[in-house]
């Protein structure tokens, strides 16, 4: 368990995604990093059902609950700038049994799926994010695994990312700021591919609403 | 004539007893009244038979004088009145039953008479002394009393016999309650340590550690046996228990794993037919009873068939390099090239055939018993891990599994902790692990201490730490010269000893990795201590204040060490009249030489170049000290002393 960050990397230039993926693995290989299996990561949104609203015609929240194959046990369910709840695998069972109260949005289904890569301390993994059919983008997650405070490590990773991504480097992830010193946990790297999801359904949304 | 004699009738008191004397304070001690029979025969003697029977009147006066006295003091005065009265009106009626009473006792006093002359001439009667037939009467009531006596003696015995049997009966019974007793109270004792079940009317108990986690499938019951028909009269022998156990016959005796590590591989033939020798079986504590004993024994044998069937039960599946040998009451692997390690049942039971046997094949001790120990603790270990994975309560949403496994989801576990938890090592590989780890530490401990004895120079001290894990102890190894310890401390090495290899942590953070093989280890030990030596004269260097000139831990010149490099150092004194050159190898050994200034050789040959006298201040060619010969106890001192030698004197 280390600190992870979480970011988008842009389709390069007259490129497709599976190239620009490539073309980023190859880098990875390069530098020395040893390919260890897969991962995939997975959001499905639900909204609050109608009938539970408040009189007072509040917007219902979304919810999404979210799986991670680090987390091969764990259930991850967040609410956009709310609480985020670790539970085991059994809550998408319960999820089936309050459908009187969260109901499945339709094709929101969203998942990055790719290559996991450990290079001494730190895992990369390099995903494609498709949502239903069409890929929509490339995720990079970074892991460093033996600091668990993410001001302490912020730089290095860092560093690290700049040896690969070049100038597409992201900034600190927002949650790295919410709780300066605090020990890093699993739900921060979920609240991260939250925001990345939503960012990217949102960069898609609007072009895929004007063919509509 | 009874008319003319005035006759006074004196009537005397009717004392049936005589008195015979009148003590002092006036009581009086009767005779006893003689009886009937005396009485006659009293009167008897008195009869004079001599003389000639006198008149009829005579003779009736005298009858009736005898019958008067004969009457006894029954007979009163009026009797004799009325005699005389009879005798004075002889017709007078009223009398006549008198009379009558009178002829017939005459008769009877002539019969008497008759009898009486009859046997004076003792021709046709005799009589015997009537004092004589006084005795049988004496004797009788002694009889009488004996026999009574006998009587009431039997009565009193019957009694007493009769007693006597109760008491016994009830000494019996009570004591028959006592074991009675006693039995239940050690069926309270043996309910308190042992699962005991009723089944019909047999109590059966369980030995099997099933209620602990194990799944070994023995039934592992033993049975409860009242043991109370002794023979109560014998003795009862000090160590009797009402209560007695009996347990299955396979799983009598007693029972050992043995866990050994041997050099070479046994011929083939042997293998499976480890000795039996027998340990003794431990004494049962003072307070417990011996049914404790013999069922913690039975126990025991249980929990090591366990132990056994589980690692060969894995020494079967487990696929490795070399496949582990299962034989009779053996298991073989070999943990490292030419090394055996092998893992042995042993169950002796107690008949005499296989003590006897025992005896005779003594084997030698290579038996580890700490191994043997972390069976058992791998064992019980395994038994709870089964037991807490079933354990109750458990959430009704949770997955089974252990609670570690229950909490990885909602505490986000990520995949190498989760793996860490799913370690499902048996409980062979478990025990080949610490059985390489243990050998490997003694190995380790056997390199050391004979480099230390055979190389007496750079001394080597081993520090073990006293408390390790099963799978990795260290070993701190100092190397100091003797004398010099707190200037030579450049040497520490931390040995971390693992299952395969060993990992050298220098005190300047470089970490060496070493093999199992001890050849590894020693090499490197002598290129340390080669080493200590230059680091020595370095550090001595500094407190006498010489200028090191150069030093190098590996010089690439000279000749080639077959283990490590050889390492070099040159000092030079304080003036800068003198250096001296150190180079130290592993083999190869030390080197020392000296640099003169140049104005101290005389052997030089002029040269042309350096004509000015200035240039006699250099130093001049190396000229090597014959070590051997140089007064010290060791490298170092000779080293201090060398340097001294050519310090210049200050004073």
């Amino acid at each position: 368990m280390g600190v992870t960050c979480v970011s988008q990397m842009p389709v390069a230039e007259g490129k497709s995604v599976q190239q620009t993926v490539e073309l980023l693995t190859r880098k990875l290989e390069m530098l020395g990093a040893e390919k260890q299996g897969t991962f995939c990561v997975d959001c499905e949104t639900y909204h609050t059902a109608a009938s539970t609203l408040g009189s007072q015609g509040q917007a219902g929240k979304l919810m999404y609950v979210m799986h991670n194959s680090e987390y091969p046990l764990s259930c991850f369910a967040l609410f956009e700038n709310g609480p985020c709840l670790a539970a085991d695998t059994n809550f998408d069972v319960l999820m089936v049994k309050l459908k009187g109260f969260f109901q499945s949005a339709k094709a929101s289904k969203i998942e990055t799926r790719g290559t996991r890569y450990q290079y001494c301390d730190f895992l990369v993994k390099v995903g494609t994010v498709t949502m239903g059919p069409s890929a929509r983008g490339i995720s990079v997650e970074v892991e460093y695994g033996p600091c668990v405070v993410a001001s302490d490590c912020w730089s290095l990773l860092l560093e690290f990312l700049q040896s690969f991504l070049g100038s597409h480097t992201p900034g600190a992830p927002a949650v790295f700021g919410n709780r300066h010193d605090a020990v890093y946990s699993p739900a921060d790297t979920m609240v991260q591919y939250m925001e990345l999801f939503n960012k990217i359904r949102k960069q898609q949304q609007v072009p895929v609403a004007g063919i509509r | 004539m009874s008319g003319v004699r005035a006759v006074r009738i004196s009537i005397e008191s009717a004392c049936e007893k005589q008195v015979q004397e009148v003590g002092l304070d006036g009581t009086e001690t009767y005779l006893q009244p003689l009886s009937m029979s005396q009485n006659l025969a009293r009167l008897a003697q008195r009869i004079d038979f001599s003389q000639g029977s006198g008149s009829e009147e005579e003779e009736a006066a005298g009858a009736d004088g005898d019958a008067q006295d004969w009457a006894g003091a029954g007979s009163s005065a009026d009797q004799d009145d009325e005699e005389g009265l009879v005798k004075f009106q002889p017709s007078l009626w009223p009398w006549d039953s008198v009379r009558n009473n009178l002829r017939s006792a005459l008769t009877e006093m002539c019969v008497l008479y008759d009898v009486l002359s009859i046997v004076r001439d003792k021709k046709f009667m005799t009589l015997d002394p009537v004092s004589q037939d006084a005795l049988p009467p004496k004797q009788n009531p002694q009889t009488l009393q004996l026999i009574s006596k006998k009587k009431s003696l039997a009565g009193a015995a019957q009694i007493l016999l009769k007693g006597a049997e109760r008491l016994a009966k009830s000494v019996t019974e009570n004591q028959e309650n006592k074991l009675q007793r006693d039995f239940n109270s050690e069926l309270l004792r043996l309910r308190q340590h042992w699962k005991l079940r009723k089944v019909g009317d047999k109590i059966l108990g369980d030995l099997s550690y099933r209620s602990a986690g194990s799944l070994f499938p023995h039934h592992g019951t033993f049975e409860v046996i009242k043991n109370t028909d002794i023979d109560l009269d014998k003795k009862i022998p000090e160590d009797y228990c009402p209560l007695d156990v009996q347990i299955p016959s396979d799983l009598e005796g007693s029972a050992y794993i043995k866990v050994s590590i041997q050099k070479q591989a046994p011929d083939i033939g042997d293998l499976g037919t480890v000795n039996l020798f027998k340990r003794p079986l431990p004494k049962s504590k003072p307070g417990s009873p011996h049914w404790q004993t013999k069922l913690e024994a039975a126990q025991n044998v249980l929990l090591c068939k366990e132990i056994f069937a589980q690692l060969s039960r894995e020494a079967v599946q487990i696929k490795s390099q070399i496949p582990h040998i299962v034989v009779k009451n053996q298991i073989i692997s070999q943990p490292f090239p030419s090394l055996q390690l092998s893992i042995s049942l042993c169950h002796s039971s107690n008949d005499k055939k296989s003590q006897k046997s025992a005896t005779e094949k003594q084997s030698p001790e290579d038996h580890l018993y700490v191994l043997e120990h972390n069976l058992h603790l791998l064992i019980r270990e395994f038994h709870k891990q089964t037991l807490s994975s079933i354990m109750m309560p458990h959430p009704a949403s949770a997955p089974f599994g252990h609670k570690r496994m229950r909490l990885s989801g909602p505490q986000a576990f990520d995949k190498n902790e989760i793996n860490s938890i799913q370690s499902s090592e048996g409980l062979l590989e478990k025990i080949i692990k610490q059985a390489k780890h243990i050998f490997l530490r003694s190995r380790t401990a056997a390199t050391i201490d004979s480099l230390a004895s055979r190389i007496e120079d750079p001394q080597i001290q081993a520090h073990w730490s006293n408390i390790n894990d099963v799978y990795e102890s260290s070993v701190k190894v100092l190397i100091t010269s003797q004398g010099y310890e707190q200037i030579c401390k450049s040497i520490q090495l931390q040995l971390n000893i693992g299952v395969e290899q060993i990992r050298v942590v220098h005190r300047d953070g470089r970490v060496i990795t070493l093999s199992h093989q001890e050849q590894e280890l020693q090499d490197f030990l002598l290129s340390q201590m080669s080493q200590h030596q230059v680091h020595a004269v370095q550090q001595l260097a500094k407190v006498m204040g010489w200028q090191v000139l150069s030093f190098s831990n590996h010089v690439g010149l000279g000749p080639i060490e077959s283990i490590g490099n050889a390492s070099a150092i040159t000092v030079a004194s304080p003036n800068g009249d003198y250096a001296i050159s150190v180079r130290n190898g592993p083999e190869s050994g030390s080197k020392i030489m000296v640099q003169f200034p140049r104005n101290q050789c005389k052997d030089i040959p002029k040269s042309d170049v350096l004509q000015d006298s200035k240039w006699n201040h250099l130093r001049g060619p190396f000229k090597e000290v014959q070590w051997n010969k140089m007064e010290g106890r060791n490298f170092v001192y000779k080293m201090e002393l060398l340097m001294s030698a050519l310090s210049p004197c200050l004073l």
